[in-house]
């Protein structure tokens, strides 16, 4: 079976900074990966290069086995892959339905020019994140974790085949983790969208993962079945540090 | 309420078409004046107001627009309306070729680099022997200024309704999109470059056949009235006044402006100018965000709306 999404030794510098050396990844379809990893390893800088908003210095990367490495960010989010940011990007005097409908104007479903159908569709997805109450309100009123649903309903407006959730539960209180496990689940399983979510929240995405992957420095040190991986004794010095270890 | 609108615009339209059958010449000037005023205010709009590009370039447009006519008129000796379309030609060809390096800037650096663009234009013209270099051209005289009244007021509505459709239109909500976040509108399938380049352009075609038509009317044109970049920041202010970002903000406030600068220099003729920047130094700290949104809040919130704002700013 081709992965959905595959990365061939992606590399980035920043002047003299690696953020990512030389990372190879697939996702499969249907899959949920998680990326760890201690700040500054370089997971942000890695969601940025699939998107698009980034270029690697070197590597490839591939969607359904077609090269997209060259391709700018709104071609690949025309392709189908959406994104949210951990700095959210909303727009902040539009209402909470039009940030949502512009992902339904422009996301995978380019032939959708008709405002009234983006604006209802725009609506159910905000039914589905939890935000229906809110769509009339402007973005820039929403509370800190409903931005982070606006954030994700954005990106699931746009109907993509590969989802990247960059750190959706940070700041979020137990129940609303709870609350956000069980929309990116129903998005995997209802939508058969392939789904790589950063998180810091340890004990979230290991509940979540079908598999995890851990980033430290920009490079990968392990990736396989979550609790495997959990018990690596270089992912655990990475995140306690060696004595403790 | 919406309907109450529509027929208040209507009304007004009326009002203004037929101002040339009852006013004085001097008011039918006047008219043609803040009319084509409006139309600049109503084209800065679309890439200031909409897209968040403060373009100091729309004197470019608006010079490009009159030496489009003047060439045409001139020296090739072709109708009105070729010289019209000769200029919006040029105004596309400048907002392609130099909007796509130039729209990569953002904020204040997009801002310098068009007003940087606005001077060179003006040198580089009063260098051109076909545009007549310093001495600049004129144009054969035509004395119908009712003809020029309903051609700019036509050109405003036609302005107006682009700007409504953009309020509605796919177009429209990307371009608001990158205003709001640029980054933001790429991830979600926005083509950024394209579209900010399509607004510059629409926004160069009306400055400019304002441009063509303002060269008709005075039949004179040189390089340093052509390209004045203090018509860009009449247009600036004059969007800002009314209301960036609606579609009705920048005629209100190209109108209201003009005539409020008539009547000062009509009545304290010498230090008008003064009283003038009071007025719009006085707009900025009591209304930073148009008239439009004056309107829209003060029902509710009363004289509140203008001590807010006074406190916004910290003064």
């Amino acid at each position: 079976m081709t992965p959905i999404l595959e990365i061939r030794h992606a590399t980035r510098r920043f002047s003299g900074l690696i953020a990512v050396n030389d990372v190879s990844f697939v996702l499969q379809p249907r899959e949920i990966l998680g990326v760890i990893g201690p700040n500054g390893a370089g997971k942000t800088t890695l969601v940025s290069l699939v998107s698009g908003t980034l270029q690697p210095s070197a590597g490839e990367v591939l969607l359904e086995g077609r090269p997209i490495t060259t391709l700018p960010a709104y071609r690949r989010a025309r392709l189908g892959i959406g994104r949210t940011f951990q700095i959210m990007r909303p727009f902040p005097g539009l209402s909470v339905l039009d940030n949502v409908a512009v992902g339904a104007l422009f996301g995978h479903h380019i032939d959708r020019t008709n405002l009234a159908t983006a604006r209802e569709e725009a609506r159910a997805r905000l039914d589905f994140v939890g935000l229906g109450k809110h769509v009339d309100q402007r973005a820039d009123e929403l509370g800190g974790p409903d931005r982070k649903r606006l954030e994700l309903a954005k990106a699931l407006a746009m109907q993509p085949k590969v989802l990247l959730c960059d750190e959706v539960m940070a700041g979020l209180n137990h129940v609303e983790i709870d609350e956000v496990i069980e929309v990116i689940r129903k998005v995997r399983d209802h939508d058969g969208i392939s789904i790589l979510v950063i998180e810091h929240v340890i004990k979230a995405i290991k509940s979540l993962s079908d598999r995890l992957m851990v980033l430290h420095h920009g490079e990968k040190i392990a990736d396989g079945e979550p609790d495997t991986v959990l018990s690596n004794k270089e992912v655990v010095e990475a995140y306690l540090g060696k004595r403790r270890a | 309420m919406k309907s109450l609108q529509l027929i208040v615009v209507f009304a007004a339209l009326i009002v203004l078409a037929a101002v040339p059958w009852f006013g004085s010449d001097v008011l039918i000037q006047f008219g043609i004046n803040a009319l084509l005023l409006a139309v600049l205010a109503q084209g800065w709009n679309i890439i200031g107001g909409y897209t968040g590009y403060a373009s100091f370039g729309n004197s470019v447009f608006y010079g490009l627009g009159s030496y489009g006519v003047g060439i045409a008129m001139v020296q090739w000796e072709l109708p009105f309306w070729a010289g019209l379309v000769f200029g919006v030609v040029l105004a596309v060809v400048f907002a392609v070729l130099l909007g796509i390096p130039v729209l990569r800037l953002r904020g204040h650096y997009f801002a310098i680099a068009t007003l940087a663009l606005a001077q060179v234009m003006a040198a580089i013209v009063s260098n051109v022997k076909l545009a007549g270099q310093n001495v600049g051209l004129v144009l054969p005289p035509l004395n119908d200024d009712r003809l020029f009244y309903e051609l700019s007021l036509g050109l405003l509505v036609i302005a107006t309704l682009t700007v409504f459709w953009l309020t509605r239109s796919r177009f429209g909500f990307g371009l608001i999109a990158i205003r709001e976040n640029e980054e933001g509108a790429a991830v979600m399938g926005v083509n950024t470059t394209l579209y900010k380049v399509l607004a510059f352009s629409l926004s160069g075609i009306f400055s400019s056949l304002a441009g063509g038509i303002h060269a008709y009317w005075v039949t004179f044109i040189d390089p340093e009235s052509a390209f004045d970049i203090s018509l860009n920041v009449k247009m600036i202010i004059m969007a800002v006044f009314g209301g960036p970002g609606t579609v009705l903000g920048p005629i209100v406030g190209a109108l209201s402006l003009s005539a409020i600068s008539e009547f000062l220099s009509s009545e304290i003729t010498s230090i008008a100018g003064l009283f003038f920047g009071i007025v719009v130094v006085a707009a900025v700290v009591l209304m930073p965000r148009g008239l439009a949104d004056m309107f829209r809040r003060i029902p509710k919130t009363r004289w509140h709306y203008f001590a807010e704002n006074i406190r916004a700013h910290r003064l």
